[in-house]
Order: C-alpha cells, then structure tokens, then sequence
C-alpha cells in the first residue's frame, strides 16, 4: 500500500487521503449521533420553516378561499422557498447531501399537520377540509434533485425555482380541485372552497382582506393562472437568494468566525 | 428536592386552572369610546331565539349605521363586511341578506347610509357560545354590535351538507379528506424515502455519515458531487433518479385522477357591490347639539340639543342609539330595556317648532364599557337620535359633541 501511494500523483494522494478519512472510524461520532442529529435538527427546522411561511404567506397556506390561481402561486411557493433554500447550502456544503429542501419539507409537513389536525381542527374546530396545509414535499424532491445533477446553487436558484413554484402548485391543486367544484349558495355560484370561507366564521378575518383574484395581471388573454406562474417562478428565485443569504450569513460564516477564533 | 417541585408545578396549574374565569367577550371595550361612537352605531338588533340544536337556524338582524361623524383619522370608509363575531366556527352562516340583498361576501359603503342585515346561521358546536354580528370596515377595524348568549344542543351530530352543481350532495365537514390525506401522506413517504436513504448509512451506504464527512466537504469545491473521493456515487445518483420519477409519477396519477374526479371546476369567486340604499323617509328633524356634560362619580351624561321639526307632524324623540347602546325614553321604556334616559321638558316636537332638549343618561355602560373615558385626549359623544311620528314615519338625526367632564 505504501509503494502504491508513493507512486501516486499528489492530486491521486490527496483523494485518498480524503477517501481514507471519509470512511475513517471514529469513537464518538457514529451512527447514533447522526440520528439524534437529524430527529433534533427536525424540530428547529420544521418550526423555522412553518414560521417563515406564516409570516410571509399566512391566510393562503390557511384557508381553501384563499388558494386561488393568481396570489396562491406567486405568494406561497417564494415563501415557501426561504428556509429549504438555506437548509440546501448548509448540507450541501457540510456532507454533500442533496437535502435540504425535501428534509425541511417533511419537517414542516409534520409541523404543519400537527398544528393543523390538533390546534386548529381539534382544539378551534375548523374542519381540516378547510384548513390544510400545503405540502412542499414532492417540490423538495425536485429542488434536491437539481442541485444534485447541476452542483450548482446558481443554477438550482434558476432552474430548480421555476420548477419549484410549478410544482409546488401542481402537487397542491391536486388537493385543492374537488373544492373547486361549483355549487349554488346564497343565489350565486361559488366554489365549495368559497362557501368555506363564507360558512366556518372567521371572526377577525373580513372577507375583504382576501387577497384572491384581484389585481392586474390579467394580460395574455386573461390567462391569469399561466402569467401568475411565471411571475410566481420569478419571484421564488428572490426567496431562494433570501434562503442562500440566511444560510451563508447568519449560519455559516459566524460558524467559520467562531472556529477560526478558538 | 423532585417532590418539591412537582408539587410546585402540581400547584401552579391548579392555581391558574381554579382562578381562570371564563372569557366572555370579544374586546368589544378594548377600542376607544370616541371610535365606537362616531363610527357604526348599531340599532334594533334582534336574535331569533337564544337556544337551538345542531344544524337549527338562527336569525340576527338589525341595522348599523355608518355615522357622518366617521373621524377623518381613519380615512374615507369605502368597503365593508357584516359578520358576526363568536368563539370560531360555533354556528355556521348560511345567508346574509343587506338592504334585502344576498351578500356573501363584502359590500362597498359609503359614510353616512344605513345598512339593514339579516343574518341566517345554523347551529354547529355543542354548548353555549356569546355571539355579537359586527361591521368590519377596511382600514378601521371590525365594530362589535350588541351581544347575546347562544346555546347550541346536542342533535346527535352535525353535517354541513352542500349540494353541487352535478347534483351531488356533500358534507363540508369532511369533503375531500381521504384524497387529501392519501395524496399529501404519499408525498410524505417519497421524501422520507429520499431522506432515510440519503441519511441512513445502512441503507444509502458508508458515505452518507454527517459530521464525519465535514473534513472531505471542506476540502473539495462547493461544485462537485465529490465523486472521485465517494462522497456521492453513482449510485446515489441513479436512486434519486428512481425517486424523482417516482414523485413525477405521483404528480401525474394525481392530476389524472383530479380532472377525471372533479372535471368541472371554477376559480374562487368575488362577489362585491354596492347595495341598494334603504328607502328613508325625508328628513324632517335637525339636532344641534349645544353641549354635554359627563360626570364620572356617577356616570350621567348630560346633553342639551336643540331639535328642530321641518315637517308637518309631531315628532318625538323616541331614543339614542350610540355604538351598540340604545337608550330608551324612560317614561315608554317597558320592563326589558337595557339602557334609558330622561327627556325633558317634553319628547315630542310640534311642527315648525325648534326645542332644546335636555337629555340626561345615568348609566354606569359609560364607565364601565369605556365609552366616555376622561383621562382621554378627545373626550366625545356620538350617535343617532331617533325620532318618530304618530304614523310610524322614522327620522334619525347624527349628533356629535365634545363632552365637558366633571372633575372637581
């Protein structure tokens, strides 16, 4: 083995060296560890990663009346985004891991059904139909996968947003369609999710606060959905870069200053 | 020691849980007097009944005013929202009706108009719940009209049945879940695949340790997958791929099943208009406020207002409506009225006559429900006198005047 290391250019040397420690034992540092990390680490980030998304897109992860095919995609999926993005550099760039984003995601997606099924459902009485929440899990895969192929956060931030925000709502209007369905109520035609919002009282929650199909992003055609998307695709990249700057700023460099100090 | 301090604890939430009273109210108080006042005063409002079954209906319906004294802090009043205000979704609307118009979502208003509402709604909760119907206008906050105790009783269970377009009927207390359960879960399961293999050694392999891999991270480029050292293999990028058509695939079930499930679907819908003014009698009385004086010690107001009758029949002055307060003459007032006041010399105005009318309103609701607050910067009265002719004809009159209290 010696020989063969000598023989070896310094560029071969160096990879194995960082082979050797890359499977190097260590007492304390096993397997039990990495578990306890992750089921740990999955409070703080399914927490951080709800909060984010209530602050900058509450009522319309709340409410079905609010998921509509104008605001929904552009509000949610640049919210949505922050923390999944910061979480994707710093495993990334810590164990080359590409999973940030779907890791953040099942942790808020049981933050979130939690908060939903026993404080909202349970203990208020909305009726979860009403109240569930988005999931980013399957946009996670995606946003994961494509830092993976293109090892680069310049590009996830471009590509992997756009289809981020697609995704994002294609897996969600899957839920959302049978409360699209047309009914008769109060003489008019509304969606079975407008009669929600009309029905289950929201006593500090005026309907004109409902951000929903108003606006002026009613260019090409009227086709509203297909400009929203785009604009939401756009829009999600800034929350990515927000992400990006959390992580490498709030995260990560006061690490480095810390070690470096000590 | 550990006794000690699960005793400690143990006494604590008993502490809180035994002294806790039970809220009551909706921070009706908690706005200043002078904005409840010279804002929405609300009038005549009636509950139906005061105890109902699950799915029974209930009906609340009075009027509320958007007063001309609207403070210009608040800026011009142009949309608003009648609605009622109870401990979440106890009772369940089913039709709101404004100046005799369905209007299920908000209306456009203007400063000065009244706004009658008939608000059907159905018991859903079990037990018995406060219940205000309030007047929200955007940019000022929500208004709360008077209040009543609802009870709702058991009926063996409560559905919100909907009947769609296509006929069919559902329940909108439970319509959808086990799609959405099932489709959400599944989703969940991809990722925790994705997760467990890329976090689990056992299963994605050696290299996918965490904090033992950080001396082999920080010695490669941020760009590369670190291949050539094993910190990602080829492997692991043919198994995300695997996963990442998985998850493809469940998008495209999913959206096969919604457009072949629910083929017929609408964007939400908005439904905002003006509605129709009410029919008002002309207006024949004029009130001019002189002054007012409250005296804290015994919370009585006192006003003096100069009341003038246009018309052609005597008009008495029948009542105050500030807020969600109505006081009542005392000498008509019957055995239920809550709030009452004196008039003299005389309620009722001869035609073409100009009165001054002392008004002298006793009632501890000044002080106590905040109305007029003397350590305040603007110390004001507000409200509607309402006037009525034999025949029944109804005038309201908006006053408004500074309050001169009594501090010494």
């Amino acid at each position: 083995m010696a020989a063969t290391a000598a023989a070896l250019s310094p560029a071969e040397a160096e990879r194995e060296r960082l082979r050797g420690l890359l499977h190097k034992k260590y007492r304390w540092l096993d397997y039990k560890f990495d578990l306890v990390f992750w089921v740990t680490a999955a409070f703080v980030v399914g927490a951080a990663a709800d909060i984010t998304k209530l602050l900058f897109a509450g009522d319309w992860d709340f409410w079905t009346d609010w998921k509509d095919r104008q605001w929904w995609p552009i509000i949610s999926p640049f919210a949505f985004i922050i923390i999944p993005s910061a979480l994707q550099y710093i495993q990334w760039l810590a164990w080359r891991f590409p999973t940030g984003a779907t890791y953040t995601a099942v942790c808020m997606f049981l933050c979130s059904w939690v908060g939903r099924v026993y404080q909202w459902d349970a203990f208020v009485t909305y009726p979860l139909v009403f109240v569930w929440p988005a999931t980013i899990v399957p946009a996670g895969i995606f946003l994961d996968w494509i830092l993976l192929k293109t090892k680069s956060f310049v590009l996830t931030s471009i590509l992997g947003s756009m289809v981020w925000a697609l995704v994002f709502w294609s897996s969600n209007y899957i839920t959302l369609a049978p409360y699209l369905q047309p009914a008769q109520f109060m003489g008019h035609i509304l969606t079975l999710a407008d009669i929600q919002g009309i029905e289950y009282l929201r006593s500090q929650t005026p309907e004109y606060l409902r951000l929903v199909e108003n606006g002026t992003l009613r260019s090409f055609l009227d086709e509203t959905q297909y400009v929203s998307l785009v604009f939401g695709a756009t829009v999600t990249i800034a929350g990515y870069w927000i992400g990006q700057i959390i992580a490498r700023y709030l995260a990560i460099w006061p690490i480095g200053k810390f070690i470096k100090r000590f | 020691m550990r006794f000690r301090i699960v005793l400690a604890l143990l006494l604590g939430v008993l502490g809180m849980l035994l002294t806790s009273a039970v809220a009551s109210a909706h921070g009706e108080n908690s706005q200043e007097g002078f904005l409840r006042m010279e804002t929405v005063a609300f009038s005549n409002v009636q509950f139906s009944k005061d105890t109902i079954k699950q799915g029974e209906e209930i009906t609340i319906s009075g009027r509320a005013s958007l007063l001309t004294t609207w403070p210009k802090t608040l800026g011009e009043p142009d949309t608003g929202f009648v609605n009622v205000t109870a401990p979440g979704p106890v009772l369940l609307m089913k039709d709101r009706q404004i100046n005799g118009m369905s209007a299920p979502d908000a209306i456009f208003v203007k400063k000065g108009n009244a706004y009658d509402f008939k608000l059907t709604l159905v018991g859903r909760e079990v037990g018995r719940w406060h219940v205000h119907p309030t007047f929200a206008v955007a940019g000022s906050g929500t208004l709360i009209g008077p209040g009543q105790w609802i009870t709702v009783q058991d009926a063996g269970g409560f559905q919100n049945n909907v009947q769609l377009l296509n006929g069919q009927t559902v329940n909108l207390e439970s319509y959808g879940i086990g799609q959405l359960t099932i489709f959400h879960w599944l989703g969940f399961a991809l990722g925790m695949v994705w997760m467990l293999y890329w976090t689990v050694p056992a299963i994605g392999g050696a290299n996918h340790r965490t904090v033992s891999k950080l001396p082999v991270t920080l010695s490669v480029p941020l760009n590369t997958d670190g291949q050539d050292v094993g910190l990602i293999t080829k492997r692991d990028h043919r198994i995300s791929n695997y996963l990442l058509l998985a998850t493809l695939a469940l998008l495209v079930v999913g959206w096969i099943y919604q457009s072949a499930a629910f083929p017929i679907k609408i964007p939400q819908q908005v439904f905002r208009f003006t509605p129709p003014e009410l029919a008002q009698p002309p207006a024949v009385v004029n009130a001019q406020p002189k002054d007012a004086t409250f005296d804290p010690q015994t919370s009585t107001l006192v006003m003096n207002v100069d009341v003038s009758n246009k018309g052609n029949s005597p008009m008495t002055l029948t009542g105050f409506t500030t807020s969600s307060l109505t006081f009542v003459d005392q000498t008509k007032a019957g055995a239920g009225a809550e709030h009452v006041m004196v008039i003299s010399p005389a309620a009722t105005i001869a035609p073409g006559q100009t009165q001054t009318l002392t008004l002298t309103l006793r009632d501890p609701v000044w002080r106590d429900a905040r109305m007029i607050e003397v350590n305040r910067p603007r110390i004001e009265v507000a409200g509607q006198l309402l006037f009525q002719d034999a025949s029944g004809t109804q005038n309201q009159a908006t006053i408004a005047s500074s309050v001169n209290p009594k501090l010494i």
